[in-house]
C-alpha cells in the first residue's frame, strides 16, 4: 500500500472513528424498574412500605367482595333465590343445588380471594425480621394481615370445603388441597395471631370496624368454632370453645366498640353505614369508583327497573314471623305477588330502605357487615346450648335479638318476647334464621347442622296467590342432591386442569 | 408544431417514444441538439443518461432533466434512466428533442428498498412485494392500510371495524407469536418504528415488503413479523402544484334484521307464560305497535356520515436543491352518530446535493389526529355500543314524555345497559394524536466506491384523551396523556466495485442504536357537581390520578454482502447483532443470519416469445422478536389503583400489590424461514409471475403462561413453544390489453398459509384471555397444540329438547323447547374447540382500465377459510346475559309444541356455542373508481381529473352480520387479537362510501 492509498483509507477511517466516539454508549441498555415499574421488592425498609402493602390487601379484599359472586354459595340457602331465566345461572347452579366445576363465579371469587392470599403472603414476607420504632403501629398491621388472610380462608372454606392454602407468595404449582382439619388450624393460627397483634380498638376508624381489632379477631374465631364443632368437621368440643370466645367478646363489647343498633331499620341505611353492630366492615366509595355491586338495582324485579340478581324466596317469606324485623328484612309494601316477571318478595336489606338508594343504582356506597355483633350473642346462646353450659347470660343474648326483632329496647327484659327455657341452641338456630335472612348466611347453618334436605324440601309456596287467585310456584326448584356429599363447591376446572393435585 | 407535438406528448403516455418518433423525418446535419427528459407525467427526470448511439460522446440531465448535447442528424440518441425503459431517438433535424420515458413495464428494473438500501428489483435474493403509488392512485385514500389491502401477496389487512380512525391489523404471512404483537414493522424512510395510519397515503412513493427472513434479517430482532418499508416522494424537475380533493358519503352497508316492536312484544309475552310467567304487554299495546311501530335503536344509531378530504403538494427542483412539500386534511364523520376522526398533517422532504461527494437531506412530517368517540373505548359491560343499540328494547321510546331519555327499558326488557343513544349522545371522548417526525440523512462518498451516510431520525408522539360522559347522575372527566419520544442514529458504511466486469461486490456495515422513552399521566375526576364540561374537572367529587414510565434501547451492528456474478447468480448474506434492553445481561444479544441466492435461467430462453425471464430465488434466515412490554424480566410490587382502599367509606388510601412474577431468565424469540421462489417474466416482460413458498418456525416464543389462580393468577411470560406457519404467494401481474386507446393492466395475488401451534411447553392447551360478553364468566378462545392459533371454545349446540324427550329433560331441569347442549354424565355441559378465526387464504384482483382519457380502477378482495364466532347474533336472540328478551328474527320460528323446530324457546343460551358459528369466507368488491381526464383545457393546468369512485361495494358472504372480516377487540391490543381472531362482540361495521373528487396539476 502506497502514502496516497493509505491515506485513501486513512481519511474514511477517521471519519467513521469520530463517529464511533459520538454515538458508541449512547444505548443504556439496563433497565431500572424503580423509577416507575415497582417499589423496592424484598424487605422493607420503611413503615410506610408496609402501610401501603396492607391497604392493598384491603383493595384486593373489595376487588372480590364488590360484586355478589363474592357470597355465590348464599343462594343456596332457603332465603335466598335469583331470576328463573335470566344470566343468573352461575346463581341459579347454586340455588338448585347443581354446582358445575365451570361455574363462572366460583372461578372469579377463587381468582380474587387467592390474589389477596397472595398480597397477604407477599407483605408478611416483606416485614420478616424487620422491626420499626413504632412497634405498635407495625403490629397492628401485621395483625391486620393475618386477620385478613383467615378471615379469607373462612369464607373460602365455607363454599369449597377442602381448600389449599399458600403461606408463600412465591407460587407452589403443585399445592394440594389441605384437609378439612388443616384448613381450620391455619384459620384458627392466623386469628389467634391477628388477635394478639390488634389493639382492643384500632385508633382513627369509624364504627363498625373497618379496620379490625382484638375482639374482631375473637369474634370471627366464634365464628369458626361454631363450624368447626359442626359438619363436616364435627369437632364437638369446638362448641365450648366458641361459647367462651362469643363470651369473651360480648364481655368486651364495648372496649372494642360493638354494640346492637337501637332499631334494626337503621341498620340498612346508607347514611348509618358505618355503625358499632358490625364487628368487621368491608367499607365502599362510589365516587371513587370503589363500589359495592351488591345492592340497589340488584335487588329489585324488572318491573322497578331492577337487575333481579337477589331476590327473596316466597316460602321463607311465608314463614318469617311478622314483626318490625320482617319489615326490616323485606319491602313488604311491594305488590310482588303481581310482578310481571317473577314473583318474589323484595329484601331490603338489598334493595336498601324505600328511597334510599336511587332504583336505577347499582355502585352504591353501601358497606358490608361481615360479621354482625348479633351473630356474636347468637353463637354464644346457640353454643352455649350445645355444649351444655347454658347460662342467664346466654339466654340474655338470645333474647336482646327477640326484643329488638319485635321493635322493643333490647336491653330492657319483656316477659312476652323472652324465652328462659327450652332448648336454647335449637331456639338460637331457629333466631339465626330470621335475624340473618338476606345476609348470605342461612347456607352456611345449614351445612354445618345437617340441615340442608330439612329445609330445601320445603319450599314450595302455601299462602302467596296472585291477583288471579292462583298459587305462585316455587321459583328454581331443587335440581341437584340434597345429600351431604353435595354440600360443598367444586374446585373451579381451570385450577384443576392447571394443577390436577386440586383434583383431589 | 406544439399543437402537434403536445399530440405525440400525449400519446406518448400510452406509447412512450419510439411511436412518437416516426412522425419525425430524418435529415442528416451536425447540430446541437437541446432538449428535455421527462416522466410519463410531464416532470423532468433528473441524471437521465443521453448518449450518441455508437459512441462514448454523452451527457447526463440536469435536474428539471434538461440537457444538451452536440449531434448529427444521422445520430440516434439513446436516452435510459434506471426503471425506465430506454428510448432511441434519431436526432434528424430537430434542434431541440423532448424526450417521454415510460416506465419499465417489465418493472424489472424496479429500484427496490430493501434496508440499509436499495436493490434492483431484477437482482432480489429475498422475497419482497412492492405498492406503488401507481397501484392505488386511482382509488380516493384515506389511510395507508387501504392501499396495501389486496395489492401485494402474503399482506392480509383487516379492519377492527369501521369507526373512523379504528386501528387496522396488518400482517405478513400469518401470526407466528401468541402473546406478542404480531404487526409488522413499518420502517419510514429508514426510520425504524413508524406507524402506517398517521401517515398521509399521497405522501408515498412505494412500500416495499419485505416478507422471508433473509429480506427481513437485516432488521434482526424486529423482523420477524416481516417488514414495510415506506419511501415518501422526492420533488423533481420544474416545480409541480398537486391538488385532489374528495368528499365520502358513507352509511351502514345493510341493518341487521331483529325484532319490530309488535313481535317483540308477542315472543315476550310467550317467553314469560312458558315459564309460568304474567303476560307484559296486552293485546291493546301489541295491536298498538303494529300500527304504529316502535323505535330501531339500530336505525337511531347509525346515520350518513359525509367527510372530506383535501390534499395539496408542491413539488420540483431548484438548481441543487429538491423539495416534495405537502399538507393534508381529513375531516370524516363516523356512520355511528357523534363520531369521526379528523386530520391534519404537513410534510417536508429537502434534499441538497452540496457538491460531488456530499448530499444532505431532511424529512419533516408533523400530523394531529383527532377521534371523537372512539367506540372501543365506550365499552362498558357486556359488548360495545353497536350490541347495546342492536338489542335496545324496541318498546321504549327514546325520550319519555317530558322530553328526557328514557335512560333504561321502560320495563326491564331486552338490553339491561343505559340508552344507547343517549349514551352516544351525551360522550364526547377526544383522542388527539400529536406526531412529530425528522429525520436527517447525510450521505458522503468517501471514494468512488465507498459510501458513509447517517441517518438520524427522532419522533415525538402525544396521545393526549379528554374523556367527557355522563355516568348518572353526574358527569366524569378522564385524562390521560402518553408521550413517547424515540431516536435512531444508523451509521451506513457501502462499499462497492465490479472485478473484471463479472463480480460485482456490494458490501454494507452498520452501526445503529435506537431508543423509546415513554411518559403516562392519567387523572379522573369523578362526579362533577355542575356539568359544565371537560374543563370543569376542578369541580369533581372525587378524583384519582395514575402515571408511568418506561424506556427501552437497542443497539445494533450488521454487515450485508451482496455479490452479483455474471449477471444471473445473486447472493445476499447478512448479519446482525442486536441486544436490547428488554433482557438481562447475558440474555440480551441475540443474532441474526440469513443467506440468499438467485439464479438467472435468462440466457436458456434464447428467442422464447413466451418466456421471456426466468430466474429461482432460495433463502434462509432467522429473526427475533423482542417486543414485550419494559421490565418483563423483573417481579413487581405495584401501586395501582386496583389496590386503593377507602377505611372511611370517603378518603382513599393507596396501596401496593404484587403484580407481576418476572422472569429474569427471557430472551428473543426466534423464527427460522425457509424461502423457495421462482420469478417469471412473460410477453417480455408484459406479464409476470412470482410464486413463493415458505415455511417458518417460531421457537422460545415470549408467551405468557398462566398461573393457576390458587397461586396468585396472572401469568409468568417464559420462552416457551412453538409455532408453525407455512405457505405460498403467488402474484401474476401484467397488461391484459395494450393498444393504442385501451390498457387493461391487472394484478392478482393471492396467499395461503396454514398455522399451528406446535408445542406450548408441556401443556396441551392455554386457556384465552376473551373474556365472554355473557355474563357467563366464561372464556371463549384456547391455544391448542396441534392447532392453529384462534381456536374458539365453548358449547356444542343440539337444537331443542323435543316432546318425546321430555322426562330426559326433566333430569336437567329443563322442558321441550329449552336449547339443548351436548352434556357430559352428570348432565354438565360439556365446552370444547368449536371454530377457528384464523383464515387460510386470501387474494386481490386489481384491475386498471385505461380507454383515451378514462381510467378505471377496480379492487377485489378475498378471504377464506376462518370462522366467526358471531356473539351479537347470540346477544340478538337474547334470553342470556343483559340481554334477557329475545330480539333476532328466527325467533319467529322458535319452537312451539306443534312445530317443534331447533330454534329455542327457552333454556340457556349459550353464546359461546356451534349454534353461532358461522363460516366466514368473502368476495369483496373493496373499490371501483372511474375518472376522466381533461388535458390542457384550461391554460396552465397541466391535467385536471374527475372520479367517482365506491369502497366496499359488494360483499358476497354467507355469514349474517355485518362484516365477517372484522375483530372485535382493537386491532392495536397486542396478543389478544390474533389468538382471538374472529369474535364479533359488535364491531363498528365497515361503512359503504361513495366518494367524489377532483385532482389538479398545475
Amino acid at each position: 500500500m502506497n502514502k496516497k492509498e493509505i491515506l485513501k483509507w486513512l481519511k474514511p477511517t477517521s471519519i467513521l472513528i469520530a463517529f464511533a466516539m459520538v454515538f458508541t454508549g449512547c444505548a443504556d441498555l439496563e433497565e431500572d424498574p424503580t423509577i416507575d415499574y415497582s417499589l423496592a421488592p424484598g424487605t422493607y425498609s420503611q413503615i410506610a412500605e408496609l402501610e401501603l402493602g396492607v391497604t392493598g390487601i384491603y383493595g384486593r379484599l373489595r376487588n372480590a367482595s364488590q360484586w355478589s359472586t363474592f357470597f355465590v354459595h348464599g343462594w343456596a340457602g332457603d332465603d335466598i333465590t335469583t331470576h328463573k331465566v335470566s344470566n343468573k345461572a352461575d346463581f341459579r347452579e347454586f340455588d338448585q343445588r347443581q354446582v358445575s366445576a365451570t361455574n363462572g363465579r366460583i372461578a372469579n371469587n377463587w381468582r380474587d380471594i387467592y390474589a389477596m392470599v397472595r398480597a397477604a403472603n407477599a407483605v408478611l414476607e416483606g416485614i420478616e425480621g424487620v422491626q420499626f420504632t413504632d412497634a405498635d403501629k407495625q403490629d397492628r398491621l401485621i395483625g391486620e394481615i393475618y386477620f385478613l388472610r383467615g378471615a379469607m380462608f373462612f369464607h373460602l372454606t365455607r363454599m369449597h370445603g377442602r381448600i389449599p392454602l399458600p403461606l408463600t407468595s412465591v407460587p407452589d404449582f403443585e399445592i394440594g388441597l389441605a384437609t378439612q382439619e388443616e384448613v381450620y388450624q391455619q384459620i384458627e393460627s392466623d386469628l389467634l395471631q391477628a388477635e394478639i397483634l390488634l389493639p382492643e380498638i384500632y385508633p382513627g376508624v369509624l364504627d363498625g370496624a373497618p379496620r379490625p381489632n382484638s375482639g374482631s379477631a375473637r369474634a370471627f374465631l366464634a365464628r369458626l368454632y361454631l363450624d368447626w364443632a359442626g359438619f363436616p368437621a364435627k369437632d364437638n368440643s369446638k362448641y365450648a370453645l366458641a361459647a367462651s370466645s362469643a363470651k369473651q367478646v360480648i364481655d368486651n363489647a364495648a372496649t372494642h366498640g360493638f354494640g346492637l343498633v337501637e332499631d334494626l331499620e337503621d341498620l340498612w341505611l346508607l347514611n348509618n353505614r358505618f355503625n358499632d353492630e358490625s364487628i368487621w366492615t368491608i367499607a365502599y366509595n362510589a365516587d371513587n369508583n370503589l363500589f359495592n355491586r351488591k345492592y340497589g338495582k340488584l335487588g329489585n324485579p324488572s318491573d322497578l327497573g331492577g337487575w333481579q340478581e337477589t331476590f327473596a324466596e316466597i316460602r321463607f317469606f311465608e314463614d318469617f314471623p311478622e314483626g318490625p324485623r320482617k319489615e326490616a328484612t323485606y319491602r313488604t309494601e311491594h305488590d310482588w305477588e303481581n310482578f310481571t316477571d317473577q314473583q318474589t318478595p323484595v329484601f331490603k336489606k338489598i334493595a336498601g330502605p324505600a328511597g334510599d338508594i336511587p332504583l336505577t343504582d347499582f355502585n352504591t356506597d353501601r358497606n358490608d357487615f361481615i360479621m354482625r355483633y348479633a351473630e356474636v350473642l347468637l353463637i354464644y346462646a346457640e353454643a352455649s346450648g350445645r355444649s351444655g353450659n347454658v347460662t342467664p347470660a346466654a339466654w340474655e343474648a338470645l333474647n336482646k335479638i327477640r326484643r329488638r326483632a319485635e321493635g322493643l329496647p333490647f336491653n330492657t327484659p319483656n316477659p312476652s318476647v323472652d324465652v328462659t327455657s327450652g332448648d336454647i341452641a335449637e331456639l338460637a338456630f331457629t333466631e339465626r334464621k330470621w335475624e340473618f335472612a338476606g345476609e348470605w348466611l342461612r347456607w352456611n347453618d345449614l351445612v354445618r347442622m345437617e340441615r340442608v334436605q330439612d329445609a330445601l324440601s320445603n319450599r314450595n309456596p302455601q299462602s302467596s296467590f296472585n291477583s288471579q287467585g292462583q298459587l305462585l310456584p316455587v321459583q328454581n326448584a331443587i335440581l341437584g342432591s340434597l345429600g351431604t356429599d353435595n354440600y360443598f363447591a367444586p374446585v373451579p376446572a381451570n385450577e384443576v386442569l392447571l394443577n390436577p393435585n386440586l383434583g383431589n | 408544431m406544439k399543437k402537434q407535438f403536445t399530440k405525440l406528448f400525449r400519446i406518448g403516455l400510452f406509447y412512450g417514444l419510439v411511436l412518437a418518433l416516426m412522425s419525425f423525418q430524418e435529415i442528416s446535419a451536425q447540430q446541437t441538439v437541446n432538449g428535455t427528459v421527462v416522466d410519463e407525467a410531464g416532470v423532468g427526470i433528473p441524471g437521465a443518461n443521453v448518449i450518441v448511439k455508437g459512441t462514448t460522446k454523452g451527457t447526463v440531465t440536469d435536474f428539471d432533466g434538461n440537457f444538451s448535447i452536440s449531434a448529427s442528424s444521422s445520430d440516434v440518441l439513446m436516452v435510459s434512466f434506471l426503471g425506465y425503459i430506454t428510448q432511441s431517438v434519431p436526432v434528424g433535424n430537430k434542434t431541440s428533442i423532448n424526450v417521454t420515458l415510460a416506465e419499465d413495464a417489465a418493472q424489472l428494473d424496479e429500484v427496490v428498498v430493501i434496508g440499509y438500501g436499495t436493490a434492483k428489483k431484477s437482482d432480489l435474493t429475498g422475497a419482497v412485494s412492492q405498492v406503488s403509488a401507481k397501484s392505488f392512485e386511482k382509488q380516493p385514500l384515506t389511510r395507508v392500510e387501504d392501499a396495501l389491502g389486496g395489492r401485494a401477496a402474503g399482506v392480509t389487512v383487516a379492519r377492527q371495524g369501521g369507526a373512523p380512525g379504528a386501528a387496522v391489523k396488518v400482517r405478513i404471512r400469518g401470526v407466528n407469536s401468541i402473546n406478542g404483537d404480531n404487526s409488522p414493522l413499518v420502517v419510514i424512510d429508514g426510520i425504524i418504528g413508524g406507524d402506517l395510519s398517521t401517515l398521509n397515503p399521497n405522501d408515498i412513493a412505494s412500500m416495499d415488503v419485505l416478507k422471508d427472513a433473509s429480506a427481513t434479517a437485516i432488521y434482526g430482532s424486529r423482523g420477524s413479523n416481516g417488514v414495510i418499508i415506506v419511501s415518501t416522494k422526492k420533488g423533481r424537475g420544474k416545480a409541480k402544484i398537486d391538488v385532489d380533493y374528495f368528499t365520502t358519503v358513507a352509511s351502514v352497508p345493510e341493518y341487521l334484521p331483529t325484532l319490530g316492536a309488535a313481535d317483540f312484544a308477542r315472543l315476550e309475552n310467550a317467553r314469560r307464560t312458558r315459564v309460568n310467567g304474567t303476560p307484559i304487554f296486552s293485546d291493546g299495546e301489541i295491536e298498538a305497535f303494529d300500527i304504529l311501530g316502535g323505535t330501531n335503536y339500530q336505525r337511531e344509531l347509525f346515520q350518513t356520515g359525509i367527510s372530506n378530504n383535501a390534499q395539496l403538494s408542491v413539488s420540483g427542483s431548484e438548481g441543487n436543491i429538491d423539495y416534495f412539500l405537502s399538507g393534508n386534511y381529513v375531516d370524516q364523520e363516523g356512520i355511528v352518530k357523534n363520531t369521526g376522526y379528523e386530520r391534519y398533517s404537513l410534510r417536508a422532504n429537502i434534499n441538497a446535493k452540496i457538491n460531488e461527494k456530499l448530499k444532505v437531506g431532511l424529512n419533516t412530517f408533523a400530523t394531529r389526529a383527532t377521534i371523537l368517540n372512539d367506540l372501543t373505548t365506550l365499552n362498558r359491560f357486556q359488548g360495545s355500543l353497536i350490541v347495546k343499540a342492536l338489542s335496545w328494547d324496541p318498546t321504549t321510546p327514546i325520550f319519555d314524555q317530558n322530553g328526557n331519555y328514557n335512560r333504561f327499558s321502560t320495563q326491564s326488557l331486552a338490553s339491561l345497559s343505559a340508552n344507547p343513544i343517549e349514551d352516544i349522545n351525551t360522550t364526547n371522548v377526544q383522542g388527539i394524536n400529536d406526531r412529530l417526525n425528522v429525520n436527517v440523512n447525510i450521505s458522503y462518498d468517501i471514494t468512488d466506491n465507498l459510501n458513509y451516510t447517517l441517518l438520524a431520525g427522532v419522533s415525538t408522539i402525544n396521545n393526549d384523551t379528554e374523556t367527557y360522559r355522563l355516568d348518572h347522575p353526574l358527569n366524569d372527566v378522564g385524562f390521560n396523556s402518553a408521550k413517547n419520544t424515540n431516536h435512531q442514529i444508523s451509521n451506513i458504511l457501502t462499499w462497492q466495485k465490479v472485478f473484471n466486469d463479472k463480480h460485482d461486490v456490494k458490501v454494507t456495515g452498520v452501526y445503529e442504536f435506537s431508543g423509546n422513552e415513554s411518559r403516562f399521566n392519567s387523572y379522573g375526576a369523578n362526579n362533577l357537581s355542575i356539568p359544565l364540561g371537560f374543563y370543569f374537572a376542578e369541580l369533581a367529587a372525587a378524583t384519582n390520578i395514575n402515571n408511568a414510565f418506561g424506556n427501552s434501547s437497542i443497539e445494533s451492528v450488521m454487515g450485508r454482502l451482496e455479490y452479483i456474478f455474471n449477471n444471473n447468480f445473486y447472493v445476499t448474506g447478512t448479519f446482525r447483532a442486536d441486544s436490547s434492553s428488554k433482557f438481562r445481561d447475558g440474555n440480551r444479544t441475540g443474532y441474526f443470519p440469513s443467506v440468499s441466492a438467485r439464479y438467472s435461467l435468462n440466457n436458456l430462453l434464447d428467442n422464447n416469445t413466451v418466456f421471456t425471464g426466468l430466474s429461482l430465488r432460495a433463502g434462509w434466515g432467522q429473526v427475533g422478536n423482542q417486543n414485550i412490554a419494559n421490565y418483563s424480566t423483573y417481579p413487581s410490587v405495584e401501586v395501582t389503583n386496583a389496590s386503593r382502599y377507602a377505611f372511611d367509606g370517603a378518603t382513599v388510601s393507596a396501596g401496593s400489590a404484587p403484580g407481576s412474577y418476572g422472569n429474569p431468565d427471557l430472551t428473543w424469540e426466534t423464527t427460522t424461514q425457509t424461502n423457495v421462489g421462482i420469478d417469471i417474466g412473460l410477453f417480455n416482460g408484459r406479464a409476470n409471475l412470482t410464486l413463493d413458498g415458505y415455511v417458518k418456525n417460531t421457537t422460545d416464543l415470549l408467551l405468557d403462561v398462566p398461573v393457576p389462580d390458587t397461586n396468585g393468577g396472572g401469568f409468568i411470560r417464559q420462552n416457551i413453544g412453538e409455532v408453525e406457519n407455512k405457505g405460498i404467494d403467488v402474484t401474476l401481474s401484467g397488461s391484459i390489453i395494450q393498444n393504442e386507446d385501451f390498457v387493461w393492466d391487472s394484478s392478482f395475488n393471492l396467499s395461503y398459509s396454514t398455522n399451528e401451534v406446535l408445542d406450548l411447553g408441556g401443556v396441551d392447551d392455554i386457556q384465552g384471555t376473551f373474556d365472554s360478553v355473557d355474563g357467563k364468566s366464561r372464556t371463549w378462545n384456547r391455544i391448542q397444540v396441534g392447532e392453529p392459533l384462534g381456536q374458539f371454545w365453548g358449547a356444542t349446540f343440539l337444537g331443542t329438547w323435543k316432546t318425546s324427550e321430555a322426562a330426559e329433560a326433566a333430569e336437567l331441569g329443563l322442558m321441550p323447547g329449552d336449547a339443548k347442549y351436548a352434556t357430559d354424565e352428570e348432565g354438565n355441559i360439556t365446552f370444547g374447540a368449536i371454530g377457528n378465526g384464523t383464515p387460510t387464504t386470501s387474494w386481490g384482483f386489481n384491475n386498471t382500465l385505461t380507454y383515451k382519457n378514462w381510467d378505471l380502477n377496480i379492487l377485489f378482495q378475498g378471504v377464506a377459510g376462518f370462522e366467526v364466532l358471531n356473539a351479537v347474533q347470540g346477544i340478538l336472540v337474547g334470553n342470556t346475559g343483559n340481554q334477557r328478551s329475545f330480539l333476532a328474527t328466527e325467533q319467529l320460528n322458535q319452537w312451539t309444541s306443534t312445530n317443534e323446530t331447533n330454534i329455542p324457546a327457552g333454556g340457556e343460551n349459550e353464546i359461546g356455542s356451534t349454534r353461532y358459528v358461522e363460516k366466514g369466507d368473502f368476495v369483496r368488491l373493496s373499490n371501483l373508481s372511474l375518472g376522466y381526464t381533461f388535458n390542457d383545457v384550461i391554460e396552465g393546468v397541466n391535467y385536471l381529473k374527475v372520479y367517482a369512485s365506491g369502497q366496499n361495494l359488494f360483499l358476497i358472504t354467507d355469514y349474517s352480520g355485518y362484516d365477517p372480516e372484522h375483530t372485535s377487540r382493537p386491532a392495536n391490543n397486542a396478543g389478544n387479537v390474533d389468538v382471538a381472531a374472529g369474535i364479533n362482540v359488535g364491531a363498528y361495521p365497515n361503512p359503504r362510501t361513495f366518494s367524489f373528487g377532483v385532482k389538479i396539476g398545475l
